[in-house]
């Protein structure tokens, strides 16, 4: 039977392949093969200068100088994107843009904290495992100086703030949604409305590890201490009043019952107000909590992370809204995030790591241009146009999406994109270089509390980029700025390349070159300056320039 | 430690919003419009034509609780009637006190309702329960009516910011107002009368330097926009246009190019430069306009204290309605002029009133509203209604329809959550609407 055997030989091939398929190649497939059987055109894998801007942005937080875009993009080697990927990944700044990144996706911009700041950045210099962090967070250990800090995820929100008290059940859903995808808010009271999965029992299950939590003032650094539970928990429904128990409920975990101790037993330390003694109790649910979230026996903690790095990344999540891990609210490429949890897992959370693949994969390189249709949509316009936007919704991935920058990655961007990154950097500048990070949240951070996830244009960062002095200040000529540089160069071409390459990591075309030559030519020697300050303005306050794209 | 639920998701009339929430109410539920809280419309040609409508809104707001013994429902020799007569109105047999002699001559505009009758007697809590319409809880922060009419009616062609507050103190960028539709529906305050920050052009910038390096950023967007999604480009552009529109109507809060005889007409007084503020931006299409007075809660020296603000309110509001008329403006000008609740008819130790939820009054005017009308009424001591009285989510239905506004229809949909934008036990007053 030759050819059963080949086919069998095939299969094993094939098995073999599969097993040794790299997590990118995966991706890529799977993305590529959806998106083929539902005929959504697939938008090409993009050029350097897209590229380049969107490595720089991604993985150190700010756009490639003009140098650094040029030498990618005049680079001729094949495996230059890996390269710069690697390159990237080794950098300094990528333990910034990663302390920025989860500082603003954990906190919400409740506030900063040296310590906090600080255990992020060592802890992304580490390239800490994901698991070891949030389980730092969440059953944060006072004992250890390196970690501690990393319990202001919930001291911060053990705080009061205006006149409303101490928000535990905030505390409780913000466990449930960052780090289990879970928005358990709407079953606090009642089961949820309109998500079957969402049970109060979940909610108030969750809410034993933290009801009892309190602010400890006996030290300088962010530290809680826990209060002694000893029975379950009580809730009813506000609909039928049924009264209900729980132990402590983990999400995507079973309950964890609460262990009855003997009357004097209950204590590992003892809490003593005299002495100024901080209790600790034997049942910690924190701990328990810790361990069974953060574990991988717990698919949900795996997937939430994933799901979140890859928003990050891409645009959208997999599962999406971010909160929404339910079964009516299904992923919309189950098996990449299965791919993505499983090999992040077998890869100990290696948060670098699972950078570094998405950055690999065709999809994360795609163009934000959508792809030409094959077919003519108008037949008295015939040739190729573009697909409509219809056609290729977000979900699909196979159009690169336009994202938001934080307020911190657009300071960078600015800083660099106007040749002021250095001289910012320099000591005698720290304060000021404070203040522009200040007007640069005022002007496009969210407000407390509110997650920062689609590009949302305002007024007040639009009157931000027209008319705050120190914003302007940077297109002021100066002796090493961009636009000082420029007003020495008589080459109108070269100031143009040198103006696309500073703000928008690539060359302009030909028109572009003309319409700048045509803006230039209007003005005369003594004010050319000025108007090379205001073309960059014109290209920093344009939409290319404040997109991931 | 005691289990207490939040303030965002307190239990009550829960059992009621499941039931329309799981769609049982099948009627309402199939013909509801959405009108998307992230500004996705589900029937985007009738949230298409509300957004061409020209109707405008002045939302005047009386900030501690205007007596309406001392204003719109004068009780005069009666035990709780204060020492204030009442005078005629231009509406035969309706009187007014006499603390408001120039909106009495204005009352065949006005269309009054005496028999408001609300939930709540705190500033605190009743501020922003008043203002975001009491709807049933669902566990959501509703938005401010201001904030409602801005996301449901948009700019319109005047491109300029749809909610702006005019108010003493401080100004900026109020999110708060917006409740669940998000931030970019909270209203641009003009603290003390003057623009937010960074609204002034910058001095090293001309105009027409302004105008070129504008017209080079659209066409920088232009070129980016070829070929690509058009959501984020046009979001960035629609900003910046409307930044610059309001950036070149920098006449409307330069008090230096009012006239004087507008200044002497509305008064030499907050409320009044406010309120002559607040015309210009409606005279420009802003689509809705709220003027706040504060310190209207006279706890004690009530009746001087409230003369004088009465005093004020009378002159800057009878201006504006004057104005209005004039100018045609009234006919797409919906005009309240409110507070969170009345005062007390019972004077308390300090000569003064307290807070009355149960019985007081609110003041209408121009586009959608009866002329000339007074809805309800209170009992002879002013301490009671005894017509059908009023909530505030009768109110909202009211506003909205006179708007155009279908309530019946019209929902927001909140991520999936569909919400009714005003109380769904009440209704629209039809004899407030003309």
């Amino acid at each position: 039977m030759p050819y059963r055997l080949t086919f069998a030989a095939a299969l094993l091939t094939l098995a073999a392949t599969a097993a040794a398929e790299p997590l990118h190649v995966t991706i890529d497939r799977l993305i590529e093969a959806k998106a083929k059987s539902g005929g959504v055109p697939i938008a090409e894998v993009c050029d350097d200068a897209m590229f380049v801007r969107r490595a720089y942005l991604d993985f150190v937080g700010m756009i490639p100088t003009d140098d650094e875009a040029r030498a990618f993009i005049d680079d001729k080697s094949p495996d230059k994107r890996v390269k710069l990927i690697d390159a990237l990944l080794a950098r300094p700044e990528y333990a910034r843009r990663m302390t920025e990144l989860f500082h603003v996706m954990l906190m919400e911009r409740r506030g900063d904290h040296d310590g906090w700041l600080k255990y992020l950045r060592t802890s992304f210099e580490q390239n800490k495992p994901w698991d070891k962090m949030a389980a730092e967070m969440l059953s944060p250990n006072a004992e250890d100086e390196a970690a501690r800090d990393a319990a202001f995820f919930i001291t911060k929100r053990l705080e009061k703030y205006g006149q409303n008290p101490t928000d535990y059940p905030g505390l409780t859903r913000d466990v449930g949604r960052l780090f289990a995808g879970r928005d358990l808010q709407c079953a606090e009271c009642h089961n949820h409305l309109f998500i079957d999965d969402y049970k109060q029992r979940d909610f108030q299950g969750l809410f034993i590890a933290f009801r009892n939590l309190s602010l400890r003032r006996d030290v300088k650094f962010p530290a809680v201490s826990e209060g002694l539970i000893q029975t379950k928990a009580e809730f009813a429904s506000v609909f039928n009043k049924r009264p209900h128990k729980t132990g402590l409920v983990v999400p995507g975990g079973e309950e964890v019952d609460v262990p009855m101790y003997e009357k004097g037993q209950e204590w590992l330390v003892a809490p003593d107000r005299k002495k100024k003694i901080t209790g600790v109790p034997k049942f910690s649910p924190l701990r328990e909590l810790a361990a069974r979230l953060a574990t991988q026996e717990n698919d949900l903690f795996a997937q939430n992370i994933v799901n979140r790095l890859w928003f990050v990344m891409m645009g959208r999540g997999i599962v999406h809204p971010l909160d929404m891990f339910h079964s009516e609210n299904p992923p919309s490429h189950p098996q990449v995030l299965d791919a993505l949890a499983k090999a992040f897992v077998a890869h100990k959370y290696d948060i670098k790591w699972l950078l570094r693949e998405l950055a690999m994969t065709k999809t994360y390189q795609r163009s934000s241009k959508l792809p030409r249709a094959t077919t003519p949509t108008k037949p008295d316009r015939p040739g190729p146009e573009a697909a409509s936007s219809q056609n290729v919704p977000n979900q699909t991935f196979t159009v690169a999406i336009e994202r938001r920058l934080s307020a911190e990655q657009l300071l960078w961007s600015v800083l660099r994109a106007t040749g002021e990154y250095d001289r910012y950097h320099k000591n005698d500048l720290r304060e000021s270089l404070a203040d522009r990070r200040k007007r640069f949240l005022a002007a496009f951070a969210n407000i407390e509390r509110e997650p920062e996830r689609e590009f949302a244009p305002s007024l007040r960062a639009a009157l931000f980029v027209m008319n705050d002095e120190k914003m302007l200040e940077f297109l002021e000529p100066r002796k090493d700025n961009l636009v000082g540089q420029l007003a020495k160069m008589d080459d109108d071409g070269k100031v143009v390349d040198t103006l696309f390459l500073s703000i928008y990591s690539r060359r302009p075309n030909d028109a572009e070159r003309q319409d700048v030559t045509a803006y230039l030519s209007t003005h005369g020697k003594t004010d050319r300056a000025e108007a090379i300050g205001q073309v960059a303005w014109a290209m920093l306050a344009s939409t290319e320039f404040c997109v991931n794209h | 430690m005691p289990y207490r639920p939040t303030k965002l998701c307190t239990p009550i009339d829960h059992a009621v919003s499941r039931r329309r929430i799981l769609g049982l109410g099948a009627g309402a539920a199939a013909g509801a419009v959405g009108l998307g809280g992230l500004g996705g419309l589900t029937q985007p040609a009738v949230a298409d034509k509300l957004k061409e409508s020209d109707k405008q809104v002045l939302f005047v707001w009386l900030d501690g609780g205007m007596s309406q013994l001392e204003s719109w429902d004068p009780k005069p020799n009666t035990r709780f009637g204060g020492p204030y007569r009442s005078i005629k109105t231009s509406l035969p047999g309706v009187h007014f006190s006499e603390l408001m002699p120039r909106s009495a001559k204005l009352a065949h505009r006005l269309c009054l309702v005496r028999s408001m009758c609300t939930q709540d007697n705190s500033h605190s809590a009743g501020v922003p329960r008043i203002q975001r319409g009491d709807p049933k809880n669902r566990g959501v922060i509703y938005p401010y009516f201001g904030s409602a009419v801005a996301q449901l009616m948009g700019p319109g062609k005047s491109k300029l910011p749809p909610y702006v507050w005019i108010k003493p103190g401080s100004g900026g960028f109020k999110h708060q107002d917006a409740g669940f539709l998000g931030p970019k529906y909270g209203s641009l305050a003009f603290g003390d009368g003057k623009p937010p920050d960074n609204l002034l052009r910058h001095e090293s910038v001309t105009t027409e330097e302004d105008d070129a390096r504008n017209a080079l950023r659209q066409r920088f967007n232009q070129r980016y926009g070829q070929n690509r999604r058009p959501a984020a480009n046009e979001a960035n552009s629609y900003v910046y246009d409307m930044a610059r529109t309001l950036m070149k109507r920098q006449d409307l809060f330069d008090a230096s190019t009012f006239s004087k005889n507008d200044v002497q007409r509305y008064g030499e007084h907050d409320l009044g430069r406010h309120m002559l503020i607040g015309r210009k931006m409606l005279e420009a299409g802003v689509r809705f306009v709220k003027v706040n007075s504060y310190g209207w809660d006279t706890h004690g020296d009530h009746f001087n204290g409230t003369a004088s603000l009465i005093g004020k309110f009378d002159q800057a509001f009878s201006a504006i309605i004057e104005d209005l008329y004039a100018t045609g403006l009234h006919k797409r000008v919906l005009v309240i002029a409110m507070s969170e609740f009345g005062r007390t008819p019972r004077v308390n130790g300090h000569y003064g009133r307290d807070h009355w939820p149960e019985a007081w009054s609110l003041a209408m005017a121009g586009a959608g509203v009866r002329h000339g009308h007074v809805v309800g009424q209170t009992n002879d001591e002013g301490t009671w209604v005894t017509s059908d009285a009023y909530d505030i989510g009768h109110m909202f239905h009211t506003w909205f329809t006179a708007l155009g506004i279908d309530t019946r229809f019209a929902e927001y949909d909140n991520n999936g959550q569909p919400l009714p934008i005003a109380h769904d036990d009440m209704h629209p007053v039809k004899e407030v609407l003309s």
